[in-house]
């Protein structure tokens, strides 16, 4: 993992994303969307550091998970578990949404 | 079914839009109606198929497969954008000199319209694979029934394609004389909006860094989910809370397809190019102040006599070990060349580290060019650099670096070489010893305003007692340079970007720098 061959690579964005996924060190959490809801809908995350949030949906619809403040957009395909990676972030409370069932996924993270 | 129609409005709203704007810049081309509804038609066709995929996207590549999918097809739409503009400038003179109605019909032909196209069909997919997983989420789940989904979405197409035929209708009322120069802004713009899309998935791929998370927040004036924030989000890229790094890649988009289209054009409009790119690159500096401190410079053996600068540059790293990671430096310079043989700087750098976060001012440097002989007047140019620095930090060592710089132009490539040591004094430095740093620059000097090439930087450490290879520092990586004249009394743009990737165990993964410089001779 820590060799590199040096030669100048074209294919930056895939060799660069390959490379770094988030490490083992770094926090984890789990969020479950179950009959279009957040579970949980509140979520305490450390600030600070990045933060590794895997979400599971548990319906049979897709769902995306999407917040303004965190600045991230996902689908979550029906029956699987996407990663969003957020973080580092300063302490305070980040809303998300599930923007496919706005009305019930709600949820949000508090970063302390 | 209002809920349906809101959300299916939305997505085609952007996608309308597009299609308006490329629409609007083929007037005229024969044949154009048929690309256009091929490129809706394939991208339709592609918004199933990706939808289908969703699963499998989402866990490719470690679990980022829709980021990258995202950034790749956004960067492609870039990419053609870019390649219409371009071409337009190189033709777009002899299409508007030419005076009968079949004369112009006959030039457009060869217009790239597979480029536009392209987009079309780009934007499209995009766009319609999240309605399509949407529609396919509500139809599975029985909501509603299907006169619900068929209604709504019906209802949500058609409000997008009003607006979207709207701005095309309103494009239209511009003389044909104008409308040439105006939907290529439009799209230049569009083409920011969309890098600065694509950037955004970068970061959420956690491939870049997001340089500040929320530079701005101008939602209370504009939110980007209403109707008028999400046109002015498609049309100029307005987002209501950028990042940093969407900035970066606005501003750069905006400054590289200017260059391209400006060095291209057969009718250049200076004065409007060049108000655009200062533009750009103020918004860019305001964003790139925010971030950190560039050790890794090439110092040429050349001095700009009576050129005064003023330059920023920063870099940023990544690396697994947190204690590696996400480090910024950042400098603020100001120089002048005083006599032909001697050019000064005083640097104000500073940095910031994960550990530690807020921004410290490191230490103020002097730094010296001295240019030894004429360039070209021996086989090497030969220079000498020289810089002190005084730390600004408690518990942190002064230190004077001294070395040659030595210069060659090989045809249309340069190499630039630093040979440097570094001594560090000072009431903190236990240790009396010399450090030896080197760094290597070759340039393509491909044109003024994109030179691309690789840069090494390696440091070697205390000369006495070096330690093995695996724990020196070396860094190598891909760069490109280029300046922007902005006109005698405006002086000239330089910029670089460059990533460098760590070859030892005692260096980070990666690091991403850039500098941007304005100077004028005065």
């Amino acid at each position: 993992m820590h060799r590199r061959t040096g030669v100048v690579s074209l294919a930056l964005l895939g060799f660069l994303a390959a490379g770094a996924p988030a490490q083992a060190e770094d926090p984890q959490f789990t969020l479950v969307i179950r009959d279009h809801r957040f579970t949980p809908a509140e979520l305490q995350i450390p600030a600070g550091v990045k933060v590794k949030l895997l979400v599971k949906n548990e319906d049979p619809t897709p769902e995306e998970f999407e917040s303004t403040k965190l600045h991230r957009e996902k689908v979550v395909p029906p029956g699987q578990e996407i990663l969003v990676i957020v973080g580092p972030l300063d302490a305070g409370t980040y809303e998300f949404f599930g923007d496919f069932h706005k009305e019930s996924a709600q949820g949000k993270l508090i970063a302390k | 079914m209002i809920a349906v129609a809101i959300i299916v409005f939305r997505e085609v709203l952007e996608a309308a839009l597009i299609v308006s704007i490329v629409l609007a810049a083929s007037k005229g081309t024969r044949g154009r109606g048929v690309w256009v509804t091929g490129g809706i038609a394939l991208g339709v066709l592609g918004a199933c198929v990706v939808a289908g995929f969703a699963a499998e996207i989402a866990q490719a590549v470690a679990g980022m497969g829709q980021e990258l999918f995202n950034a790749t097809i956004l960067f492609a739409a870039v990419g053609m954008l870019g390649w219409h503009n371009v071409w337009m400038g190189r033709h777009g003179k002899e299409m508007a000199m030419e005076a009968t109605a079949l004369g112009r019909e006959v030039a457009a032909g060869d217009r790239p319209l597979y480029a536009l196209a392209s987009v079309v069909g780009i934007a499209v997919l995009r766009e319609g694979s999240e309605t399509v997983l949407f529609l396919y989420g509500l139809a599975a789940a029985g909501s509603g029934g299907t006169a619900n989904l068929v209604g709504g979405g019906t209802i949500g197409v058609l409000g997008g394609v009003v607006v979207g035929a709207g701005l095309y209708l309103g494009l239209l009322r511009i003389p044909s004389r104008h409308l040439f120069a105006v939907t290529s802004w439009m799209i230049l713009l569009l083409a920011a909006g969309l890098a600065s899309q694509g950037a955004f998935f970068l970061n959420q791929a956690d491939v870049l860094p997001a340089l500040g998370n929320q530079v701005w927040d101008t939602s209370w004036l504009l939110d980007e989910d209403g109707v008028p924030g999400r046109v002015l989000h498609v049309l100029i890229g307005y987002v209501a809370r950028p990042e940093g790094i969407q900035l970066v890649f606005w501003a750069a988009t905006v400054i590289i397809l200017l260059s391209l289209m400006r060095w291209f054009s057969t009718s250049p409009k200076r004065a409007v190019v060049r108000a655009a790119v200062i533009v750009s690159l103020v918004s860019a500096g305001l964003v790139l102040a925010r971030a950190a401190h560039a050790d890794f410079t090439i110092h040429p053996p050349i001095v700009e006599y009576q050129e005064f600068e003023v330059e920023h540059k920063g870099s940023y790293t990544f690396d697994p070990n947190p204690a590696n990671r996400h480090n910024e430096t950042g400098t603020l310079e100001i120089g002048y060349g005083f006599l032909p043989w001697w050019g000064s700087e005083i640097e104000f750098a500073w940095s910031r580290t994960a550990s530690d976060p807020p921004r410290r001012l490191d230490e103020i440097n002097w730094e010296n060019t001295f240019q030894l002989a004429d360039q070209g007047e021996y086989w090497l140019d030969p220079g000498i650099f020289a810089e002190i620095g005084k730390s600004t930090r408690v518990g942190n060592t002064h230190h004077v670096e001294i070395g040659p710089t030595l210069q060659k132009q090989w045809g249309n490539t340069l190499h630039t070489v630093n040979l440097f040591f570094e001594h560090p004094f000072g009431p903190n430095n236990g240790e009396k010893s010399v450090n030896f740093n080197y760094a290597w620059q070759s340039l393509w000097t491909w044109k003024r305003e994109f030179q691309p090439g690789f840069e090494i930087f390696g440091d070697v450490g205390p000369v006495d007692r070096a330690p093995g290879i695996r724990d020196q520092q070396l860094r190598v990586g891909p760069v490109v340079f280029g300046k922007v004249s902005l006109g005698q009394a405006l002086g000239e743009l330089k910029y670089g970007l460059g990533y460098l990737f760590g070859l030892t165990h005692a260096t980070e993964k990666g690091a991403l720098k850039w500098q941007l410089e304005w100077e004028k001779v005065f």
